[in-house]
């Protein structure tokens, strides 16, 4: 039983070899997997909607809805900050299940929490403020009722904001803060937690109350070549050209 | 000192400890009195872990309730199985009338330090009748309800909450 784990994808028209290696992969291991799981920013450029035409979006789609068709894997996908978003139309449309920041899985009859990772920078207040807002139901409902154009531009102020806020914020406000991790991994009683968004790929081991767990940072799938594989019981990072290749031999 | 509490699937005696956990059980009495548990369901159930509720109605409305009160969690006693706790926000002293009932012996929200990371959850008292009642909530299947998570199914309401009078 084997589940793949990715995140950060960023896929974007400026950066075509990235979308190359998600057809590669979307056509090679993730089909041979039991389960997929996207776990937030699948897009880079802010995404808006089904009906819009920048690309890749329609190509994306595309490729998510031919994988859904040639392959029995159960495909996930999770809301990012860039793809907030992301609405049961997509999901119709590419035969993906969308899943809950955060959500709990089994595997190994063990629980695992999977999360985009954006709501543990709690230092980030500013950040956070912005995602309460840009998240409420009511909030998406206008923001969906708006016409393509308008989405579009505003969809482009946003783009140019968060570039610059990001450039501009110190490092240790953009990463994870330990008491956001340990909340979590109390509240919701599991020992292995995997998240994205901080591009800060790595395996944690973190001890408390005479309890270890595990948390799992997803890397920017493309710059740092990076798939979370689970199977035999087992987690480890793979790049993700040496995973497919791999695949290749042993089919 | 204990509770009874009528549920749609039975019945829990809760034995609470007002030694080790004065404030908190204090607080959860003024609670049972008023009435204030009645009409709640178990919200968040997850199997090997816990069964949370006593905060909303069966609509998923969250009741109204009094001051939030002190952590008591450093009083020796742990979470473990068939102990009820107060459930609270990352806030250490935020508990007001939500509790959960441990489904497990979970180490890892007992006090360890007085820090935001180390206060852990207060433990007040013990299931000491009703466990199977416990076990078949915390069986139950569950779905997301208005945006909460493992919310069970089938309804699981408190029917009343009771002081029980000792013998």
């Amino acid at each position: 039983m084997t589940t793949l784990f990715v995140s950060d994808l960023h896929l974007s028209y400026r950066r075509p070899e990235k979308i190359a290696l998600f057809k590669r992969l979307m056509t090679g291991p993730a089909v041979k997997a039991d389960a997929l799981y996207i776990l937030g920013d699948l897009f880079d450029d802010f995404w808006i909607g089904c009906d819009d035409d920048h690309p890749p979006n329609q190509e994306v789609m595309s490729i998510l809805r031919d994988y859904s068709a040639n392959s029995a894997t159960q495909l996930f996908i999770m809301r990012g900050n860039r793809d907030f978003h992301l609405n049961q139309e997509f999901a119709n449309a590419t035969g993906c299940t969308l899943i809950e920041d955060p959500t709990a899985i089994m595997l190994d009859d063990k629980r695992v929490l999977l999360m985009h990772g954006d709501t543990l920078c709690t230092d980030d207040v500013k950040y956070q403020k912005w995602r309460r807002f840009i998240t409420h139901p009511i909030i998406k409902w206008i923001y969906f009722i708006m016409p393509l154009s308008l989405r579009t531009k505003i969809s482009r102020d946003v783009r140019g904001y968060a570039a610059e806020a990001v450039q501009k914020k110190a490092p240790e406000i953009i990463d994870v803060t330990e008491t956001a991790v340990l909340d979590t991994l109390k509240n919701f009683g599991v020992e292995t937690l995997i998240h994205g968004h901080t591009h800060r790929q790595a395996r944690h081991e973190i001890k408390f109350n005479n309890t270890q767990a595990t948390r799992f940072v997803l890397g920017e799938w493309f710059e740092q070549d990076c798939v979370l594989v689970h199977d035999k019981t087992t987690f480890r990072f793979e790049r993700v050209d040496d995973y497919i290749k791999e695949c290749k031999l042993t089919r | 000192m204990k509770v009874l509490l009528t549920t749609t699937l039975g019945e829990i005696t809760l034995e609470l400890n007002s030694e080790k956990a004065p404030k908190t059980v204090e607080n959860f009495l003024a609670y049972v009195e008023s009435g204030h548990f009645d009409g709640t369901i178990f919200h968040r159930v997850i199997k090997d872990f816990m069964v949370q509720g006593g905060g909303m109605d069966k609509d998923m409305n969250s009741k109204s309730t009094r001051d939030s009160i002190q952590n008591e969690a450093n009083n020796g006693l742990a979470n473990e199985y068939g102990s009820i706790a107060m459930a609270r926000t990352s806030d250490p002293h935020s508990a007001s009338a939500q509790f959960f009932i441990n489904t497990n012996d979970n180490a890892f929200l007992d006090f360890s330090s007085e820090t935001q990371d180390g206060w852990g959850y207060c433990v007040f008292g013990k299931v000491v009748d009703g466990i199977e009642v416990v076990i078949s909530i915390e069986e139950k299947p569950t779905t997301t309800r208005n945006g909460h998570q493992d919310v069970p199914e089938e309804t699981v309401e408190i029917e009343k909450a009771a002081i029980l009078e000792e013998e």
